[in-house]
């Protein structure tokens, strides 16, 4: 049995997911090319990896009380990019990871940087492969859009 | 591959573009000479550090190659600039 496989039903003894879950999951796991289904047409699109994690930020913003027209600015970053720093990451000295972690747990961030291994390092880099965040914010004159995705 | 050439483009009020290419592969050869001159305090800086110089140098390396096709891109009615590694 191969370790995903182990840690879907493990979550699913544990009632984390439900049995659809699980079995879509497995499928998903054992599949060498996973298939998103189109959303208008109900067929199937071969899912790429991603190449580049994208950030867009579209800013509206009043300075001085006048209007100071739309600052938009747009990000591109190779996943390969991504990739080396987590490998980056690996070298640090544990003496450092751990005065790292102290002061993100100061800050209320509790976040184990010693986590952070090569050997999880695709997986964590897959995982990315769905990550879509938007964030829009309309305070006193400012009208602020940001999202982070990959493609 | 190792990027060769970034582009730096700035716009003014006037709408007036300024494009610098950077010949990136330039700037490695002057500082090839340079690390080579260098690598024995590296070397030494790695081992008190306890980080192996060979795994160094190799995600070194790995993130000079990834640096090609990032893009940096800010735009405003005033001015505008972008970053472009090639």
């Amino acid at each position: 049995m191969n370790e995903h496989r182990r840690q879907i039903l493990q979550m699913l003894a544990e009632g984390k997911i439900s049995a659809d879950e699980a079995e879509r999951l497995i499928a998903a796991t054992e599949a060498p090319v996973s298939f998103t289904p189109n959303a208008d047409s109900g067929a199937a699109i071969p899912k790429t990896r991603p190449k580049y994690l994208r950030v867009l930020v579209d800013a509206e913003e009043t300075r001085d009380g006048r209007y100071d027209g739309p600052t938009k600015v747009n990000v591109r970053v190779p996943m390969q990019l991504l990739r080396a720093g987590v490998r980056l990451a690996g070298l640090i000295p544990a003496q450092a990871l751990d005065r790292a972690n102290h002061a993100m747990q100061e800050k209320g961030v509790p976040f184990d940087l010693k986590q952070i291994k090569a050997e999880n390092l695709e997986e964590l880099v897959e995982q990315l492969n769905d990550l879509s965040v938007d964030v829009d914010q309309k305070e006193g004159g400012a009208k602020v859009k940001v999202r982070v995705f990959c493609e | 591959m190792i990027p060769f050439v970034a582009v730096v483009s700035l716009r003014n009020r006037e709408s007036r573009t300024f494009r610098l290419w950077i010949p990136l592969f330039l700037i490695w050869l002057l500082l090839l000479p340079l690390a080579v001159l260098l690598s024995p305090f590296i070397f030494v800086a790695c081992l008190i550090c306890r980080v192996n110089p060979l795994q160094g140098l190799a995600v070194m390396w790995q993130i000079l190659n990834a640096l090609t096709d990032t893009n940096i891109e800010v735009e405003q009615r005033s001015a505008g600039m972008s970053f472009h590694i090639l």
